[in-house]
């Protein structure tokens, strides 16, 4: 079912961009850890900027890896504020210190978000594999406030947080976060490996879903946001959302160190190359496109009232686990 | 109180529209925008071959995360508000573009860029 709303858009809204796979960390839950690319030199890098500007792609962000492993992010960040884009980022924090908050105002950070697994330090520490990470992951917000840039925070929700996500979002607003995106688990890299760890059974995703979104409602001084399609099969959900389903693909693409495209940073089918291909012939002709905007009920989702809305889930989760698009979400709860 | 026919309100009212017509329309620059050219060009050989095109959108706006059209003549509109145009001006320029009458056509965009105003969408620069 294609979305009329998007049917024709002429790029994405947003570049989540991975400049390199190289990280500080080794999280346990990382979908890119295991990863490798080569990466682009810093001239390439500006030349996929200009691709992107005069395709009008308004915003970028830069994940991960850990982008400011990347001594010249700020010079990136400086050419593509300069071209008129929107740039963020998603950080672990650690190396953001005074003088690099102030460089990334300086070079015209929209905002950025930090990583946070857990309020409770050890939890967080313990998750992401580095003692201390916490600590600097809290400084890294203040920093950044100080510095005047907007912050967010980023917190995959897992086993070791789901009940106690009040407490993420109490660290928020003690820091000063105007928003936090509570994301749904991905079930790919090590997210997959450890997925019998770390993963909720579908029950637990509903019933999480249930009092976070009831959280969200009851909350004025802090956004919260969401990024799982199967929410909106729950009963009463009518929060508006640009598109149906998976955003991945429609409103948003995903780049890797080498300028190859992929629906998202989960979806490890390579569409094309922002270098060596033409874009639009992509963007409106890559067959791996297509199937993700015309997705196919199958399965449970054939009989199930809430597809039009939810589309199967998230394409991502589904394809990783069955190996196909069409299947339903594995985190339904249906 | 003054009457509604008291001259120095009157003259007060008559003077005011003639600076709107006159004052310089500015995007606000916080909103992220958009022409999608080529919705833009179906939707122009829509109209030409007749159809009601009003609520197909040929511009995007993204403001605080929420996505907002607009239809070709309020793309037109939108797309001219670059500081250097006044009411006025938008007027000339899409009375040029479009066979509508002039007065109607007026009345269309006074109250298009009054709403954009009120919205904060818009200032006068
Ligand atoms: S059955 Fe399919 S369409 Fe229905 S809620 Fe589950 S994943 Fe979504």
């Amino acid at each position: 079912m294609a979305d009329a709303v998007t049917e024709l858009f002429s790029a994405p809204l947003t570049f989540n961009w991975t400049l390199s796979f190289r990280c500080n960390f080794s999280c346990s839950h990382c979908y890119s850890r295991d990863e490798q690319a080569e990466e682009l030199p810093t001239a390439d890098i500006l030349r996929i900027i200009d691709i992107l500007a005069e395709k009008q792609v308004p915003f970028i962000n830069f994940g991960g890896g850990e982008p400011l492993i990347r001594d010249d992010l700020f010079e990136i960040a400086d050419y593509a504020t300069g071209k008129g884009l929107n740039v963020s980022m998603n950080s672990n924090g650690w190396l953001v210190d005074t003088a690099a908050a102030n460089r990334l105002r300086a070079c015209g950070f929209k905002s950025v978000g930090i990583s946070i697994d857990s309020a409770e330090a050890a939890l967080h520490d313990d998750f992401r594999n580095m003692p201390g990470s916490f600590d600097r992951a809290v400084a890294a917000l203040d920093h950044l406030r100080r510095a005047g840039v907007r912050t967010t925070m980023s917190s995959v929700i897992s086993r070791i947080n789901y009940r106690n996500f009040r407490d993420l979002l109490d660290l928020a607003r003690a820091h000063g976060v105007a928003q936090v995106y509570l994301h749904n688990f991905k079930c790919s890299g090590r997210g997959l490996k450890n997925r019998e760890d770390l993963d909720l059974s579908p029950e637990e995703w509903k019933a999480f879903y249930v009092e976070a979104l009831q959280v969200k409602q009851e909350t004025t001084d802090l956004l919260i946001s969401f990024d799982d399609p199967v929410i909106s099969s729950l009963p009463g959900y009518d929060e508006k959302s640009l598109v149906s389903g998976s955003s991945c693909g429609k409103l948003s693409l995903h780049m890797r160190p080498n300028g190859d495209i992929t629906p998202c940073g989960f979806i490890p089918l390579v569409v094309g190359n922002i270098l060596k291909d033409d874009f639009d012939t992509l963007w409106y002709d890559s067959p791996i496109l297509k199937k993700m905007r015309n997705k196919e009920a199958s399965g449970k989702c054939m009989d199930c009232g809430a597809f039009e809305k939810c589309l199967g889930g998230c394409t991502a989760r589904a394809f990783a686990v069955t190996g196909e698009f069409n299947q339903p979400d594995p985190h339904c709860w249906k | 109180m003054a009457s509604s026919f008291d001259p120095e309100t009157l003259g007060g009212k008559i003077t005011q529209g003639r600076n709107r017509l006159l004052k310089k329309l500015l995007r606000n620059p916080d909103i992220v925008w958009r022409v999608e050219k080529r919705r833009e060009a179906e939707i122009v050989k829509a109209l030409e071959a007749g159809e009601d095109v009003s609520d197909k959108g040929s511009v995007i706006l993204i403001i605080s995360g929420m996505m907002h059209q607009l239809n070709l003549v309020g793309g037109k509109i939108w797309s001219l508000c670059d500081g250097q145009r006044s009411l006025g001006d938008l007027i000339e320029a899409l009375a040029v573009e479009f066979e509508v009458e002039r007065d109607e056509l007026a009345e269309d965009v006074e109250g298009f860029v009054d709403d954009l105003l009120q919205r904060g969408w818009l200032k006068h620069g």
